[in-house]
């Protein structure tokens, strides 16, 4: 199943890498991503399409919930935000 | 002026840190100069990962943040096994390194690596402190977040220059964790109605409930609610383990009365557990026809291996103290007991060798309910989860979700810090001590009463009971029949030891243990080919428990 991931992070060391391989290690692949200056400074948009064979992306979107890099996640379905798990994200 | 590293430790001590287990070295050494004029009190280990590992222990024992610090490169690396272990087992624990000035961070520097991304899948959250006026900040987050909700380690990572830098910024204070959040009403609802409904429920208490400090909410619950307690590995403790209601440890070594209530369950209530698979063997055949209530802190524990039917995330004291549920069970609770009784422990091994289950047992209970055993990792591991008793999930320090064999030593330095009055008890053997044997030194200098029972089978003996039962009996590299002898070697380091051969020998042994005023370590040479059971083969359903369904 493909996913569409929409995150804002706040920038700082391996915000990125911590959440791509937090990604990753929980068994999804990344298809696309695409990022860009959120609002202030300080953050970065996320979009990410993910895939898993066999994974929950609730829970996923629920386990990178928890990174402190990440001020908001959303999940969406081609262009519905089904999913607001932390903050918000202003496409939702 | 002061400078970062001063202004670093200022800020442990605001964060009230008492004592900091490490090893110093060129990238770290203003940290180590600034230490001098310190009030922290450092212990210095004989290698990195005896800091992190007794962190660690100090961590859980007393509930605290643990804090171990090491120089950049190999210090760091030599760090990553204890880290990883804290974030398996959720252990609060802050890790500091020293790191190579940030002009040269980049260019492969002398004793440079980049430990914040070798650890950053094994840390729940790392910084890079690269600018003096952060320290105060980072401190306090880093004490807030290793210790709020599910717990874990923090590494931060410190240039050297940026320790060296002149200052005058004071610590900021202390920032209390948040409480977790109460879980949702309606869902308490849901659960009250399934539990109350249920005719074979099943509590499957974790490690979350003692480091939730929610012990007294648990036991409220299970006296209101007389339902049949199973435990895993780490929750050995969230009741006594002599509690009538408790069935014992459930999962691949566990007891069969708790396997058996668990498969036949229809309402599993899993609080601070984590469905991990040395608990649930084959995962699709676990508890197969229960609904499932699951209460966690951690809300992405709630239906990451099996569907919940009820998720109660949030805090378990008030998800346990919210529940009233009185289900009527006199049966199946009956039936849970029978079963128990049936498989009680059996102790009447044949020989007149030392039987390892017996000896635990034995002095488990010489030793009493202010003992705090730590252990390495094997089949000693699973002989005291199985035999000794425990009246707290303090007393009982294990790895495990890592399985970090050379756990055990360094554990019990760090619980002996925490209470320096504590007794303290280490089981290991004859493969794990010699991962972190160095740490005798650590207990000599200290002069730590630790008592150290090795268990001694002359080999590797979980891999060489694997080899035998699942790799048709092609022993592979297990032999450990050429080791030193164990008594000369703690001799050497300055530890009084004896040797225990003999069934007979036994209770002087726990005695001689238990009286000698500090340290003191007890080699205990059992039969080679003893092996630990039952056993739930890798993969297969909980149901299938092989060897005897007694010890």
């Amino acid at each position: 199943m493909k996913h569409t991931l929409e995150l804002h992070l706040q920038r700082g060391d391996g915000a990125l890498v911590r959440t791509l391989g937090l990604i990753e290690r929980r068994g999804f692949a990344v298809n696309s991503l695409s990022t860009s200056p959120q609002g202030v400074d300080s953050e970065l948009a996320l979009v990410v399409e993910v895939e898993s064979a066999h994974r929950s992306v609730d829970v996923l979107t629920r386990q990178i919930a928890k990174l402190y890099d990440v001020r908001a996640v959303s999940l969406t379905d081609v262009d519905e935000c089904i999913l607001v798990l932390k903050g918000s994200v202003a496409a939702c | 002026m002061a400078t970062g590293a001063a202004l670093l430790l200022n800020a442990l001590a605001r964060e009230g840190v008492e004592v900091v287990f490490g090893y110093p070295g060129g990238a770290i050494m203003p940290v180590y100069d600034a230490l001098v004029d310190s009030g922290i009190k450092h212990v210095l280990v004989r290698h990195e990962q005896g800091a992190v590992l007794a962190a660690d222990g100090y961590a859980r024992s007393t509930g605290r943040v643990g804090v171990c610090m090491a120089t950049s490169g190999p210090g760091a690396t030599n760090l990553i096994t204890g880290i990883a272990n804290a974030y398996l087992d959720s252990v609060p624990v802050v890790a500091i390194t020293g790191q190579v000035a940030t002009p040269v961070m980049g260019t492969d520097a002398f004793q440079e690596v980049d430990i914040f991304g070798m650890t950053m899948p094994v840390v729940k959250h790392s910084y890079v402190l690269r600018r003096v006026e952060d320290i105060p900040r980072v401190i306090r987050d880093a004490f807030r977040i290793a210790a709020e909700g599910r717990p874990g380690p923090v590494l931060i990572d410190l240039p050297k220059d940026v320790g060296a830098a002149a200052t005058d910024l004071e610590p900021l204070g202390s920032q209390p964790s948040d409480l977790p959040q109460a879980p949702e009403p309606a869902a308490l609802v849901e659960a009250a109605e399934l539990i109350g409904a249920a005719h074979r429920p099943v509590l499957y208490a974790g490690g979350g409930i003692g480091i939730a400090r929610a012990t007294d909410a648990f036991r409220d619950f299970v006296s209101t609610s007389r339902i049949p307690v199973v435990s895993t590995h780490k929750g050995l403790g969230n009741v006594p383990t002599t509690h009538e209601l408790f069935l014992g440890m459930l999962g691949m070594h566990g007891n069969p009365a708790a396997n058996l209530a668990v498969q036949d369950a229809d309402v599993l209530i899993t609080v601070g557990a984590r469905f991990d698979d040395r608990a649930t063997g084959k995962l699709d055949e676990f508890a197969p026809r229960a609904h499932v209530v699951h209460m966690d802190v951690d809300a992405s524990e709630v239906g990451k291996l099996r569907h919940a039917d009820v998720g109660l995330v949030g805090c378990l004291h008030h998800a346990l103290g919210n529940l009233e549920v009185q289900p009527d069970i006199d049966e199946w609770r009956a039936r849970c007991l029978l079963n128990k009784a049936r498989c009680s422990w059996r102790y009447d091994a044949p020989g007149s060798g030392v039987y390892a289950p017996a000896l635990l047992r034995k002095l488990s209970e010489a030793a009493g309910d202010n003992v705090t055993i730590t252990c390495d990792v094997g089949q000693h591991q699973m002989w005291v989860a199985q035999h000794c008793h425990f009246q707290r999930p303090e007393q009982h320090l294990t790895s495990g979700g890592l399985g970090t064999m050379g756990y055990g030593l360094p554990a019990a330095i760090g619980v002996q810090f925490g209470d320096p009055d504590a007794l303290v008890v280490t089981v290991t053997g004859d493969g794990s001590i010699m991962m972190n044997i160095q740490e005798l030194a650590t207990i000599r200098r200290y002069g730590l009463p630790i008592k150290i029972v090795l268990i001694d089978n002359q080999c590797l003996g979980m891999v060489r009971q694997w080899q035998e039962l699942f790799f048709a009996e092609r022993l592979s590299e297990v032999d450990l029949s050429d080791n030193p002898d164990f008594v000369d070697v703690a001799n050497a380091f300055g530890v009084p030891a004896f040797h225990v051969d003999t069934r007979a020998e036994v209770d002087a042994a726990i005695e001689t243990l238990l009286t000698t005023a500090g340290p003191v370590l007890a080699h205990v040479r059992i039969d080679p080919a003893a092996n630990c059971w039952p056993l739930v083969p890798p993969g297969k359903s909980n149901s299938t428990m092989l060897g005897r369904a007694h010890t």
